[in-house]
């Protein structure tokens, strides 16, 4: 399904001079089998035929006519191969016995009447097929025939479904992307049994020929989204695409920003929340990710637990991620700016412990934090990359070890290494790393800011991002919308998480093409908890009728 | 202009918001309280009416066209070359009003906080940050003052409750001043502190519904001017007027008497400087930008945004010159009174002008027919 | 063009902003910060006068207000508190106290930084201590220095006190590791309950300006073992201190203030007997009306009590009966009657409106203010001649737990 014969021409229309043997592929651009089976064979093996992996076999169709196999043999799932493909084509099906099979109808009769798979098709370009093989497909050639069967065979191994690493949750699906573009977009069709789901997919990379595939509701995403994401995907020109962070570089509108223009995420259910919202994702054969446009701020520190939960909880724990996330830009700036700027800030019992705390510290409380700041950074990625076991004993003894050892050393305050262990914290609650990874860099500038100026040098650090974040764009939408430009019906979703029946439309900043989520504006929701109302002794379903579901998605019930 | 007509009426009300509201509202009781002494507020109240007159014909005016900025339909008013000569004083204006923002605020933040840093740089720094924004565009521009509004409204409302434990009502009457004379020149000098909302004129042709620019305007103006007089009432009623007539930013002295139950915080009034850097920011990024568009305008460049870097020096040479805070706040009071020949004598002006031709020329159209 | 490079346009920012970031101006750590808790003025003896260096005048340089005084700080020495809760040991006192004189405090901080190494931060400055002889010397020269300073609070307290202010620094209280935050949470305390009206030094300043009022100011007082206590209201003539009252008199003051408020109790007689009981106030509240009396300025203040019996003397005396509360009641307000009458009649004596009197008279009769007053002093004057009647009711609810 995913690999449309059209998509070919796509990935064929440009070509470069490369070094052989696809310079030799070249030559063979736009032949025709020759329906000699020595001549192909040949043509084939003097470009593919130093690979061992390559198997070939003679055999003969219905015990006829001379045929040969061909396919790389750790690429294709051997059993549907011998099973599916050689049996029926060498041992004649009952139904073909006594038939006559004269060569001329050999094709029609194969592809109707014996092969016993669903994809399967004939080419004749040569070019082509080897592409195909190259894919890993399985090809047949027939003597005298001049066209060629290819069959879908790729079986290459895969990882199960299995949690997602990077965005855990505690409510909600557990499912998570793997690398096969083809489980991914089933894992989407599964949970939008619609029509209005859409599957695009082209061919980027010059080499890896990763498939592309970008998904929409239609009558829901905006028209300028969808054709801006195809026009500048269309545009990439590379030679491996060998993850989405790849197509995030070249599809984002400023390059520049430290902050992600698209948001990738590894979790199905998400993706199709975004969807459903009115968003375009972008998913890349061989990556766990989906690439979700056009995103607006808020939504890095949204989990899809957030909408899982019940509306007070979620809310709840959403303020909490907000102070988080201020915490992990501001907080060392400000308490550089309180203990070298502004101690009169501080009540005056804590100011004097502090200034004894620091006395003998030789640096001033900027150097101090930058250190120790620096130390951290350098600890986080030691722990990522070292393996599982060692990571965990290295962070604990490295934090313990070395911030303790800093304090009696003399090195740093208690309270400096206080306030970064918050900060790191901090930045760990924020659940897209990247927009995490935006907010840690952007500290330094800051404290830097804080040590000229400070408390005026955070403000003016401060407007500057946000400046930068109000004058951003993604895909056509302001970046910090719904709050600037305001947009009343997402506000309901940025700072509380308001209940699913108070939010009856989509965010009307991503310019949906159908704005409506519940069936009517008002609600029904509450009407079973009204006084006098016993709707719950005579039915059971309560008041809710079951009006939350999406225009064109009728299907569902 | 290229840009797509975007900004709704909300936006345009906050833009107006948080353009009016900046750095002077720290020196705002004391100016209304030398006008009005107990009067103050009704000083304040005249003043802010005053000035919602001048921005109601401005904006009425921009109304009657919708598609251009005060530099452009001057020309369509009053002729081409009046209409050139007298765009030229809105840019000096502007233009003198953006540097003496930038160094109003510097010389608070160099007497109260950061007391060894120099002048230049605290300046320098705003104007910066002014400069770079104004790169973006007029919706980028819309969407800025919008962000900043509740930034800017919270800390002077906030300061406004905790100081009402210590207020004492005596102190507010009797609310009729003494001095009338003083009391009219006083609510001169406080309509000059709104002189910021002229940037309707700017936005009017950018708006998405032009013809709920008044809407706009007045809600502006309401929410800046309830804060303006709130902040008076609140002063005054904490320390009477004799004690405002020593104090130089009665605002800042409010947030220093104010502090949060709990003592979470001992001193409101250095966070108080530091969350106000971002409504003198808004304030200075308006003047700033009409500056630059105006001359645009006039000159009929393509481009605003090589212009901003150019401006600068200029700006910051003009906010050095004032040789001491006493001289920087009388030139301040002074040109602020004349600029309202510009921001409301020249806009009643033109709508007089205009309203006339268009009288005239309906009344040739119906003799015509 | 050049210009329209992103590198070069970052280049030539950077180096512009290099200069800036090249330095902090205001950056002082707060270890490197002398922070001065505390100070207390006095006045100076001629053998003191002499030991001022010529640091920031010349001895020959007159200076128009010439009273030398002596200033007393208390400066925390980082270090010495520890963080975190107190450990045993550590008998090294947590501070510094450092004296100087000078003729204004800018004039003795001065002479102070000169004898201390890190640079004196007063941000910090919780409370100071006017000894009572300076204090009635007059305060103003001491205000503007602290109008001026943006590091001063304006919620720090000032306290007049009986004793040597030099005195008031050296104790050290056995409640708080610092001295003088021990000091400056009692007085902030006393408001808290109802011990005091509010009082610190914006509002000292607040009333000193304005003119129909007299500023009032806590008197302390030491008692044994490096206690302090509560002595009474210092209360100001314009900005010299003209007298001070007992305890007792401040809970009167606040009726008359209408501070909302009560923490006082007092001894009752119930008539017709010789048994005493104590009447808590609870809360106030006090209304003063102003009117002119034969064009003489006349205030009729009217005090209502919500008080509650803390106590009796007598164990037979039964409280449990309405028309004996009901006499308790009349007599106490005839005391308050009786007191605050004796109490105004005392500031009148030395033109010291303490109570505000003059404010209502400048708010609610306008007319009258600005054609026969205008200034403090006319005001005063008038004060002395200021006719008043007085109404006091006292409202017992309830008796506490105990039925009898």
């Amino acid at each position: 399904m995913v690999f449309r014969k059209a998509n070919y021409k796509h990935s064929g229309r440009k070509r470069y001079p490369m070094t052989s043997p696809s310079k030799d592929l070249e030559v063979q651009d736009r032949k025709y089998i020759t329906g000699s089976l020595k001549d192909t064979e040949e043509s084939i093996k003097a470009i593919l035929g130093e690979n061992d992996d390559l198997s070939m076999k003679h055999f003969k169709i219905f015990g006829q006519y001379h045929a040969a196999i061909f396919c790389f043999s750790d690429l294709v799932n051997q059993e549907v191969m011998n099973k599916e493909i050689l049996k029926p084509l060498m041992y004649v099906p009952e139904h073909l016995i006594g038939r006559e099979k004269p060569l001329t109808l050999l094709m029609d009769i194969i592809m109707n009447e014996a092969l016993y798979h669903s994809q399967a098709g004939t080419e004749k370009r040569i070019d082509l097929l080897i592409e195909a093989l190259l894919l890993g497909k399985t090809v047949i050639f027939i003597e005298g025939l001049k066209e060629a069967i290819q069959i879908e065979t790729k079986d290459v191994e895969k990882r199960s479904i299995a949690q997602p690493e990077t965005e855990q949750v505690i409510l909600g699906p557990r499912e998570g992307f793997i690398e096969n573009i083809a489980t991914n977009i089933a894992l989407l069709r599964y949970r939008l049994p619609t029509a209005d789901f859409q599957v695009k997919t082209m061919k980027i990379g010059r080499l890896t020929k990763s498939t592309v595939a970008y998904c929409y509701l239609k009558g829901i995403a905006s028209e300028t989204v969808i054709k801006e994401v195809e026009k500048r995907l269309s545009e990439i020109d590379i030679d491996a695409i060998l993850d989405v962070g790849y197509l995030e570089q070249f599809i984002e509108d400023n390059p520049f920003s430290p902050f992600p223009q698209t948001q990738s995420t590894e979790r199905p259910d998400r993706t199709v929340a975004n969807l459903i919202e009115g968003r375009v994702a972008i998913l890349v054969d061989g990556s766990p990710f989906a690439l979700l446009v056009p995103v607006v701020f808020n939504q890095f520190y949204q989990t899809t637990e957030d909408y899982s939960s019940r509306f007070l909880m979620g809310s709840f724990v959403r303020m909490a991620r907000i102070v988080a996330l201020v915490f992990s830009l501001i907080f060392p700036s400000l308490y550089v700016s309180f203990i070298s700027f502004n101690p009169e800030l501080l009540p005056t019992e804590f100011a004097v412990a502090v200034a004894g705390g620091r006395a003998g510290v030789p640096y001033p409380a900027v150097v101090e934090v930058l250190l120790i700041e620096v130390a951290m950074e350098v600890l986080r990625e030691a722990t990522v990359r070292l393996p599982k076991q060692v990571g965990g004993a290295l962070s604990i003894v490295g934090v313990l070890v070395i911030g303790q050892a800093a304090v009696e050393a003399g090195l740093s305050s208690p309270i400096t290494v206080v306030v970064i262990a918050i900060t790191t914290i901090g930045s760990f609650a924020t659940p897209a790393y990247s927009a995490a990874f935006a907010l840690r860099m952007l500290r330094f500038p800051i404290m830097i800011l804080a040590g000229i100026f400070g408390l005026y040098g955070v403000v003016i650090g401060v407007i500057f991002i946000f400046n930068h974040m109000l004058s951003l764009k993604s895909f056509g939408v302001p970046y910090m919308s719904p709050i600037s430009p305001e947009n009343y019906q997402g506000m309901k979703d940025v700072v509380f998480r308001s209940p699913l029946w108070w939010m009856p439309k989509r965010p009307g900043f991503l310019h949906p093409q159908n704005q409506n989520r519940l069936k009517k504006n008002d609600n029904t929701v509450l009407k079973h908890n009204k006084v006098g109302n016993d709707q719950r002794e005579e039915k059971s379903n309560g008041g809710s009728e079951g009006n939350y579901d999406t225009p064109g998605n009728n299907d569902h019930y | 202009m290229g840009d797509p007509k975007e900004i709704t009426t909300l936006q345009a009300t906050t833009i107006i918001i948080s353009t009016i509201i900046g750095v002077g509202v720290l020196p705002l009781p004391l100016f209304a309280v030398r006008a009005g002494e107990t009067g103050a507020p009704l000083v304040t109240l005249l003043g802010i009416l005053l000035a919602a007159t001048g921005l109601f014909i401005l904006t009425y005016l921009g109304m009657r066209h919708p598609q251009k900025t005060i530099i452009t339909y001057s020309h369509d008013i009053i002729g081409k070359w009046l209409g050139r000569f007298c765009s030229i004083f809105v840019i000096v204006f502007f233009y003198i009003l953006t540097g003496l923002a930038a160094r109003e605020f510097g010389e608070v933040v160099v007497s109260a906080v950061l007391r060894e840093t120099p002048l230049e740089v605290t300046v320098l720094v705003m104007l910066l940050l002014a400069c770079i924004s104004c790169r973006n565009n007029i919706n980028v521009f819309s969407y800025i003052h919008n962000f900043y509004v509740p930034i800017i409204l919270a800390p002077g409302l906030i300061i406004v409750a905790f100081s009402l434990k210590n207020s004492n009502l005596l102190y507010l009457r009797p609310i009729i001043g003494n001095n009338f004379q003083d009391m009219a020149a006083g609510t001169l000098t406080i309509s000059a502190l709104f002189q910021g909302a002229f940037i309707i004129t700017l936005i009017i042709p950018s708006m998405k519904k032009p013809a709920k620019a008044l809407k706009a305007s007045f809600w502006g103006i309401f929410v800046s001017g309830g804060l303006y007089l709130l902040i008076v009432i609140a002063t005054v009623s904490v320390f009477g007027s004799e004690e405002i007539k020593q104090i130089f930013w009665p605002t800042l002295e409010l947030a220093r008497t104010t502090s949060l139950p709990g003592n979470i915080l001992q001193r409101l009034d250095v966070i108080f400087l530091a969350v106000w850097v971002t409504a003198v920011f808004t304030t200075l990024f308006s003047s700033y930008y009409l500056t630059i568009h105006s001359i645009k305008e006039l000159c009929n460049l393509k481009d605003h945004k090589m212009l901003t870097y150019f401006i600068l020096p200029f700006v910051f040479i003009f906010a050095m010159l004032p040789q001491n805070i006493v001289q920087m706040y009388k030139v301040i009071q002074d040109i602020g009174r004349a600029g309202l020949v510009i921001t409301f004598l020249y806009p009643g002006l033109l709508l007089l002008i205009d309203v006339f031709k268009g009288w005239r020329k309906k009344r040739s159209v119906v003799q015509k027919s | 063009m050049l210009y329209k490079n992103r590198n070069v346009q970052l280049f030539l920012l950077s180096v512009l902003l290099l200069p800036i970031l090249s330095s902090c101006w205001d950056s002082q750590e707060i270890d490197e910060r002398a922070n001065v808790l505390a100070i207390g003025i006095d006045v100076a003896d001629k053998q003191e006068e002499k030991s001022e260096d010529e640091i920031a005048h010349l001895r020959d340089f007159s200076i128009t207000n010439n009273e030398i005084f002596k200033l007393t700080a208390q400066i925390a020495i980082p270090g010495r508190i520890p963080l975190g809760p107190e450990q045993t040991g550590g008998k090294e006192k947590p501070v510094l106290v450092v004296q100087v004189v000078g003729h204004t405090i800018e004039d003795a901080i001065i002479n102070l930084q000169q004898e201390v190494a890190n640079e004196l931060f007063l941000g910090h400055l919780r409370i100071i201590v006017l000894n009572e002889k300076v204090a009635k010397q007059g305060t103003q020269r001491f205000n503007d220095f602290l109008r001026r300073n943006p590091e001063i609070r304006r919620t720090a307290s000032l306290v007049v006190s009986k004793e040597s202010a030099a005195t008031y620094l050296k104790v050290s209280p056995e409640l708080e590791r610092i001295p003088s935050l021990y000091l400056a949470d009692m007085v902030d305390n006393l408001t808290a309950l109802g011990k005091f009206p509010p009082s610190f030094i914006g509002l000292f300043w607040t009333i000193l300006s304005s003119k129909g009022q007299d500023a009032y100011l806590p008197y302390f007082r030491l008692k044994k073992g490096d206690n302090l206590e509560l002595n009474g209201l210092a209360y100001f003539k314009g900005d010299k201190m003209v007298g001070k009252t007992n305890p007792a008199d401040i809970g009167i003051f606040m009726s008359v203030k209408g501070i909302h408020r009560g923490g006082y109790g007092a001894f009752v007689k119930v008539p017709g007997t010789n048994e005493v009981v104590v009447v808590k106030a609870m809360s106030r509240r006090t209304k003063i009306k102003v009117s002119l009396k034969d064009g003489k300025p006349h205030a009729s203040i009217k005090i209502s009590y919500e008080s509650t019996i803390d106590e009796k003397g007598n164990p037979k005396l039964l409280v449990s009966n309405s028309s004996l509360l009901k006499k308790v009641e009349k007599q106490a307000s005839k005391d308050v009657v009786a007191s605050t009458k004796k109490f105004i009649k005392r500031t009148q004596r030395v033109k010291s409106d303490v109570f505000g009197f003059g404010e209502h008279f400048r708010a609610k009769l306008p007319h009258f203010w600005n054609k026969k007053i205008g200034t403090k002093e006319k005001w005063e004057d008038y004060y002395q001649q200021l006719t008043f009647d007085l109404q006091v009711e006292t409202h017992i609810h309830r008796v506490g737990m105990k039925a009898k």
